[in-house]
């Protein structure tokens, strides 16, 4: 009966209700809208460097992720290509020569991440290949180059242009050999785009003088949720010449980045929270101003205190449970479509392109964060009825009743 | 043989009007038997409402001692007077105080529900003394759907329903017509008789005056029998 009473209580007076629970609901889509675009914004972040160049797993000679020089070279890679080959969770793998270089035009020269690659292994790890805005990608055919946009624009390059890379081999001689620009693409990150530049393995091979030889194996694995596990089964299967690297192991500084998006997420939500909460308390506070000479009545026919006390907790709840479904509702509802259309945030495009997110971002729904809402509105509820409750209770009967 | 249910010695209650103190009560000595029908009259001021709240405990008084079947209750703290109105008291008010969201079923139930008494008890026991009382009809409507002499009625149950010793009825007819106001009389007169509650009103309406089986003359506080 006391569920019912606080329900009744809470239509009495339907305006004050109303506000409140629409108070709640605007902050519930509010903080849901909030979540997912940063929620959506770090997984791009996450995503697409995983994507472009870093894959779920890699394998190198021990030491290469944090000194590569050209002749850190896998010491067996067939071996360790067995290993790979073997494993079931292993969706695609591909077989990199990884160096650094200058990259020359006639007019320009820039540093450069020189990537050598199988074609067509690579564009099953990483999205080089759907990244090409201009010509096309590598064909199979010696010296040809894709390079990023930006990169072509610095250089003042274009489609068919030449350009020397010049590079050290394992012996400190300076090697260099001409590519022809073939395709150039463009991907989230500017800095990407202007440091990585694509070539065929054979080339890069022959290039650095490693013979036949690669430094890396970067792995995309079936279950995005299993890489620890299969880097782990890789690892225990490899020899400690070398090192298993999985994307949280490579990129520390983004996850970094990450958490502390988190972290100012949640502070964002404290606040929407606060502001809530006075919302809530002003009017539960109106709400017990009016029933006064009411709770009088009921403090004289024999009502404790704590079922007071607790019928109004029950109020806010109430209000706090209907705001939030609602929220909830309306907010899954404006971020389904969002999350395939993507918000353009075009006008920040620029800072978000050197930020690793794309000017695009996709809002994600992430159940975890439902889940807090759902639970922690209806709290901050409670809480902002405590106040008003406590008032509530401090009054003395015979006073209440007279109160007009 | 007489029972004492309430008895006061010297009970006094001085108010503070911004730091001016009012006597509203001098000095009461009082004794209620069970299953009296006393009437406490007066002219508006003379300390009735007051006295009434004191008994019933909603109030504490300024000197004096008030004691409930021979022990004393003065003193008793907030949380354990609540549990006690609630197992002793019955309250009728003057603007009859429903709770406006429950039904007159609801509001009669309500006290049983603080009692703990399981829903479908309640329900029984809140009907069959409705249709004892005639007001049966009343048991779905809201109190602002029912006129001021329904909600009385139906407040008079609710201070009956859990059988208390002592009903307090605090100028029970001063906002009904006289019609309607000798039909509630009647019903608690009943009440009275065949459950044997004592009723205390205040009140200075002739109408429940005449009723009165003792009546107690306020006067500037004090009690002019």
């Amino acid at each position: 009966m006391l569920l019912k009473l606080a329900w009744r209580n809470i239509w009495r007076n339907k305006r004050h209700s109303a506000i409140v629970v629409g108070s709640v609901i605007v902050g519930v889509i509010a903080v849901i809208l909030m979540d997912g675009l940063t929620s959506g914004m770090l997984y791009q972040m996450l995503f697409n460097q995983i994507s472009s160049s870093v894959s779920h797993i890699q394998i190198h000679k021990k030491g290469f992720n944090d000194n590569k020089v050209v002749q850190s070279f896998m010491p067996d890679y067939y071996k360790a290509e067995d290993v790979v080959k073997e494993n079931t969770s292993v969706q695609s793998y591909s077989k990199k020569v990884v160096s650094f270089g200058l990259l020359s035009s006639a007019s320009s020269s820039s540093g450069v991440f020189i990537n050598g690659i199988n074609p067509s292994g690579e564009e099953k790890v990483t999205k080089i290949k759907n990244s090409i805005v201009e010509g096309s990608y590598l064909t199979g055919n010696k010296r040809e180059i894709v390079i990023g946009k930006d990169l072509a624009d610095k250089l003042n390059s274009k489609l068919g242009d030449k350009v020397v890379i010049l590079t050290n081999t394992p012996d400190g001689t300076i090697s260099s050999d001409v590519f022809r620009i073939v395709g150039t693409y463009e991907t989230f990150s500017s800095a990407f785009d202007k440091a990585f530049i694509y070539i065929p393995l054979e080339n890069a091979q022959q290039m650095l003088n490693i013979g036949d030889n690669i430094h890396e194996l970067a792995i995309i694995t079936k279950d995005y949720g299993q890489v620890d596990k299969v880097k782990e089964q890789i690892a225990s299967q490899l020899s400690d010449e070398y090192e298993v690297l999985s994307y949280e192991d490579m990129l520390p500084m983004l996850l970094v980045q990450i958490d502390l998006y988190k972290q100012s997420m949640f502070i964002t939500d404290v606040i929407i929270g606060l502001a809530l909460i006075f919302g809530i308390i002003n009017v539960m506070l109106m709400a017990v101003f009016e029933r006064i000479q009411e709770f009088g009545v009921l403090m004289s026919i024999g009502m404790k205190n704590s079922k007071l006390f607790l019928m109004i907790i029950i109020e806010a709840l109430i209000i706090g449970i209907i705001g939030t479904v609602v929220g909830i509702v309306i907010g899954i509802i404006i971020e389904i479509p969002l999350s395939y259309i993507g918000i353009d945030l075009s006008l920040f495009a620029e800072s978000l392109k050197s930020f690793g997110s794309g000017a695009i971002i996709y809002p994600v729904i992430v159940p975890e964060n439902l889940i807090g809402v759902l639970i922690i509105i209806p709290f901050i509820s409670i809480v902002g009825a405590i106040y008003p409750a406590y008032k509530a209770i401090k009054l003395e009967p015979v006073s209440a009743i007279r109160y007009v | 043989m007489k029972m004492e249910i309430l008895r006061t010695e010297n009970l006094e209650k001085i108010y503070d009007d911004d730091g001016v103190p009012v006597h509203a009560l001098r000095g009461i000595n009082l004794t209620i038997n069970r299953g009296e029908y006393l009437v406490i009259a007066g002219p508006s001021g003379s300390g009735k409402t007051t006295l009434l709240n004191l008994l019933g405990t909603l109030d504490k008084p300024t000197k004096g001692k008030i004691y409930f079947e021979n022990k004393d209750i003065t003193n008793k703290k907030k949380r354990e007077l609540s549990d006690f109105r609630l197992h002793k008291f019955g309250f009728i008010f003057q603007a009859y105080n429903l709770i406006p969201v429950l039904t007159a079923l609801e509001n009669i139930e309500f006290t049983m529900m603080l009692l703990g008494i399981p829903e479908k008890e309640r329900r029984r026991r809140a009907f069959n003394l409705m249709d004892e009382l005639g007001i049966k009809e009343l048991a779905n409507k809201r109190p602002n759907d029912m006129s001021g002499g329904q909600q009385q009625r139906v407040a008079a149950v609710r201070a009956i329903i859990n059988n208390p010793a002592v009903v307090l009825a605090d100028e029970p007819t001063a906002n009904l017509d006289s019609k309607t106001g000798d039909i509630l009389l009647d019903m608690m007169k009943k009440m009275n008789k065949e459950k044997n509650i004592t009723f205390i009103f205040s009140s200075h309406d002739k109408q429940v005056m005449d009723r009165a089986e003792r009546l107690l003359i306020l006067k500037d506080g004090l009690i002019e029998e």
